[in-house]
């Protein structure tokens, strides 16, 4: 079997729309005959997610920025699949802020930038591991980001199991909880908190002047396009590579950050059980987003919506406390994989069309 | 996918009689881009049994007309009527249903793929599961018909760009084209393969075909088209028959009053001073399937002077000029550029000191399709360094399109929308503009039309006669070699095998030293 590239691709602008309605139709198909869920009440939850920015707001900020993490690595053909363990490895450089070192009480606002920055700085470390094999090596990114995902949370299990054990924790394996001064402060009457929204704003308007104002910007998307030209330019491909996970990393790790600071507050053993997952529903959305940047928010609006949905879902049945976390999110990955499922097929039969032949 | 249906084609190839009616035509074709009218309501009949040659400058609408006849873009106005019947074509599929099949100038084949492999899957009659080796017997057959020689079972990423042309035309044949469209696509096939080429289009049409071919070497169209089309400006500029057509009246619709500047003529010989400015010594390069493509080659280019570098494609000139351009690594030798040993410099130390880069293959090495002109400007180490100057890059962008006539709605459109020669040009005039000391290209007037070439030529001449540039350029053109060189080195096998002072040399003896 093979692969042809289509002469004639269909416009790409309705691919993401199709895939989003199709892809809700056949989550509703789904959760009626596997769960008996019945298709009014999951589509009251769609119509109550998305008309709720409010509770929205929390998984809105979080998947935008891991969007745009994304984004600028796939502008770049280099598919980033390790934004979870990029996070994760945020998350911890966040924590070793608020939990070991005196920052928290002697300047609370310097803290919750200093766990910001030095999350950013350990998801761009963990990033820049994962480059150095494909710039110099050839190794394939994909395998190797999402392997790294699981060595990142084995990382952070071993921590919270022995140094990092906190001490008020019962029989709970688990870290302290951070000091309130480093909770990061809510936006009254939504789910997200003003560090979010301003690092969302920060890196919606960097990355923006990044592409569009700087070399660096212009070599990555040119590295995405034609890595030909960055040579023949005298332009070093390896390191546009480098440059463009690393930078990717960078504003993932920044996520783990807002994770702990604004929704957890601590880490629980395994962390694994304990994600949002944001690294990786933030691959749907920035291809949701046609790697348009201005389009992120929007398909970040969409998939936090249809994530709400999900947990609302649960309550509008009236599960228990303890199964609407778990189910919640079932019903998160049927919307979420259906979509996404729908996408790749649309983009699939779009741009390509399958032949057969046999050899021998 | 499901396979088209496989009814029965349309035999609608009568014997080759001329006067018969038209096997194509074209009433009111017109297809609008944003910004541009590329085909302006035209008529157009094609004949059975002829090879019909379209002409025109860059971006005159040539590959958006065969496109349309392709299935590739559905006209906005106008019929396309098949055999006496008003057809829709929506796609290639179903073009080649109807006998219609397209080459154009870059392959399209597979390389992961064998040659039978990317053969069968057009091949509907084979689909979908008859064994690759079955067909093998076919396209030797076939192949030898044609007057090719190539290997069925042999992946393609180990073909030249030669071969990998040869495997599409086969496969033109072979999905059994009754209308072949030629888009550019023998333009850069060596000497030899070309020429058996065109004996075998004249005799597929002479047994009742039909050719349809767009180049821009007008003197080949005159030898073996029957007919003529000259398009500008997306309309029809005239239609010539083989008796009537001279190279003036080409050209003079072709061009309007710009024919006046073509000539063939030798540019003024450049008086170059003593300082060498290249200089390349006893150099081994590999080529891409291991063994060396360069053999120990030594050369100089001094101050203000062109070199060229005749040869047929394939013989060690692409290795050489990567090489130095420190694009391919150098096994032996050493390379000395301004007095500097380069052999373990980068391509970016060349870059930011005055090296202009004229790759072949364009659209492959030389721009990034996707990106706006624009950004194929100023993606160059020499126009940006951290923030760019936007402001500044548009201005040079504004001059460039109009010194070299580039045709496009905007510096902001992507490359991919432009025409094959306007891409060229985009590179072209980068590339001019930054070789402030040397310029170094592979066929820099690939694609172009005649007038353009001309242009670019004498651009290049006048840096070197002005601006004491030097150049190296190697073309397979030996027009272009004779027209702009100051020295010719003739390259065969690897090797330099003479050196000569333009105004002396044979043209003979050039050309018996290529092939020897
Ligand atoms: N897909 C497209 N989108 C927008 N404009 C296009 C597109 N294809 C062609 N054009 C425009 O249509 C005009 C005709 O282009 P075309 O490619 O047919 O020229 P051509 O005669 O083949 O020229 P060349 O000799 O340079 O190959 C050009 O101005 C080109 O910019
Ligand atoms: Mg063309």
């Amino acid at each position: 079997m093979v692969i042809v590239r289509r002469v004639k691709p269909l416009p790409y602008w309705i691919i993401p729309i199709i895939a989003l309605l199709a892809g809700i139709a056949i989550s509703v198909i789904i959760l009626y005959v596997l769960m008996g869920a019945s298709p009014a009440a999951v589509l009251s939850a769609i119509v109550y997610g998305f008309t709720r920015p409010g509770v929205v707001a929390k998984t809105f900020v979080a998947l935008t920025i891991v969007g745009i993490a994304l984004l600028v690595s796939f502008k770049g053909s280099i598919w980033n699949i390790g934004g979870e363990g990029q996070i994760t490895f945020g998350l911890m450089a966040a924590t070793w802020v608020a939990l070991f070192t005196a920052l928290p009480y002697i300047n609370p606002g310097l803290a919750q930038v200093s766990m910001i920055l030095l999350a950013m700085v350990a998801g761009g470390i963990w990033a820049l591991l994962a480059a150095l094999p494909r710039a110099y090596l050839g190794l394939d990114e994909v395998p190797v980001t999402l392997i790294m995902n699981y060595i990142a949370y084995y990382i952070v299990d071993i921590l919270v199991r022995g140094p990092w054990l906190g001490k008020h924790v019962y029989n709970y394996i688990r870290t302290d909880t951070i000091p309130a001064q480093v909770m990061f402060p809510q936006v009254p009457g939504t789910t997200m908190t003003w560090d979010g929204l301003f690092l969302l704003i920060i890196l919606f308007v960097g990355v923006w002047y990044l592409l569009r104002n700087t070399s660096i910007g212009l070599r990555i998307r040119i590295l995405g396009n034609n890595p030909n030209l960055l040579r023949s330019s005298g332009i070093s491909v390896p390191l546009m590579i480098i440059v463009a996970l690393t930078i990717s990393g960078f504003i993932a790790g920044s996520v783990g950050a807002l994770y702990l600071g604004g929704d957890v507050y601590r880490i629980s053993y395994p962390v694994e059980a304990h994600t949002a997952n944001y690294g990786y529903t933030g691959i749907l959305v920035a291809w949701l987003s046609m790697l348009e940047l201005i389009a992120v928010p929007i398909a970040a609006y969409i998939v936090s919506a249809l994530y709400t949905a999900g947990i609302q879902y649960q309550i509008l049945v009236g599960g228990h406390l303890g199964q609407l976390l778990t189910a919640g999110s079932a019903i998160v990955d049927v919307f979420i994989g259906s979509i996404l499922l729908m996408y790749t097929i649309l983009i699939t039969i779009s741009e390509y069309k399958i032949k057969i032949i046999v050899k021998r | 996918m499901a396979a088209e249906a496989n009814n029965a084609k349309p035999t609608f190839l009568s014997p080759p009689q001329e006067g018969k009616k038209p096997i194509v035509s074209l009433r009111g074709i017109t297809k609008r881009f944003p910004g541009v009218i590329a085909l302006d309501h035209i008529d157009l009949d094609i004949y059975p049994g002829t090879v019909h040659a379209l002409l025109g400058e860059n971006g005159a609408g040539k590959s958006t007309l065969v496109k349309v006849l392709y299935g590739i873009y559905t006209p906005d106005e106008g019929e396309i009527i098949i055999n006496g019947r008003p057809t829709r074509l929506t796609s290639p599929a179903d073009a080649i249903n109807m006998g219609i099949v397209m080459v154009s100038q870059s392959p399209q084949i597979i390389d992961t793929l064998t040659v039978a492999e990317n053969i069968i899957l057009g091949l509907e009659k084979y689909n979908h599961f008859v064994p690759v080796t079955k067909v093998y017997k076919t396209i030797r057959e076939e192949s030898k018909r044609v007057g090719i020689k190539i290997d069925p079972g042999i992946e393609v990423w180990r073909l030249s760009y030669t071969q990998k042309q040869l495997v599409e035309i086969l496969r033109a044949i072979l999905l059994g084209a009754k209308v072949l469209l030629l888009d550019e696509a023998i333009t850069y096939l060596p000497i030899e393969e070309k020429q058996r080429f065109y004996k075998f289009i004249r005799r597929f049409a002479d047994e009742g075909g039909t050719v349809v071919l767009i180049t821009h070497k007008i003197y080949e169209a005159m030898d073996v088209a029957d007919k003529i089309t000259v398009l500008r400006r997306g309309k029809v500029a005239g239609h010539l028959d083989r008796k009537e057509a001279t190279i003036e009246k080409i050209r003079a619709l072709m061009f309007g009053e710009r024919s006046a500047e073509i000539t063939y003529e030798r540019l003024p010989t450049a008086q170059p001073e003593p300082k060498t400015i290249l200089e390349v010594k006893d150099l081994w390069v590999m080529g891409d399937f291991g063994g060396y493509a360069v053999q120990g080659v030594s050369l100089e280019v001094k101050k203000g002077e062109v070199l060229g570098i005749a040869g047929v494609a394939g013989n060690g000139q692409k290795e050489l000029i990567q090489a130095i351009m420190r694009l391919r690594p150098v096994m032996k030798g050493r390379i000395i550029y301004n007095g500097e040993d380069i052999t373990r410099k980068t391509t970016y130390y060349l870059r930011v000191n005055g090296v202009g880069y004229i790759p072949d293959l364009p659209a492959k090495y030389g721009v990034s399709i996707e990106n706006s002109i624009i950004e194929n400007i100023a993606v160059l180490p020499v126009y940006s360094r951290g923030i760019i100057n936007w402001d500044k890059i548009r201005e040079l962008t504004l001059k460039l399109i109009k010194e070299f006539e580039i045709k496009t709605p905007s510096p902001d459109t992507p490359v991919k929308f432009l025409s094959g020669g306007n891409i060229m040009k985009v590179l072209v005039a980068r590339e001019l503009t930054v070789a402030t000391n040397l310029l170094v290209a592979y066929n820099p007037t690939r694609a172009l039309d005649e007038a353009t070439a001309i242009k670019v030529r004498k651009i290049i001449k006048e840096k070197v006669l002005k601006n004491k540039v030097s150049a190296i350029i190697a073309s397979e053109d030996l027009d272009e070699i004779f027209q702009i060189s100051d020295r010719i080195a003739v390259m065969n096998s690897g090797k330099i095998v003479g050196v000569f002072p333009a105004d002396k040399a044979k043209r003979e003896e050039i050309e018996h030293l290529m092939v020897m």
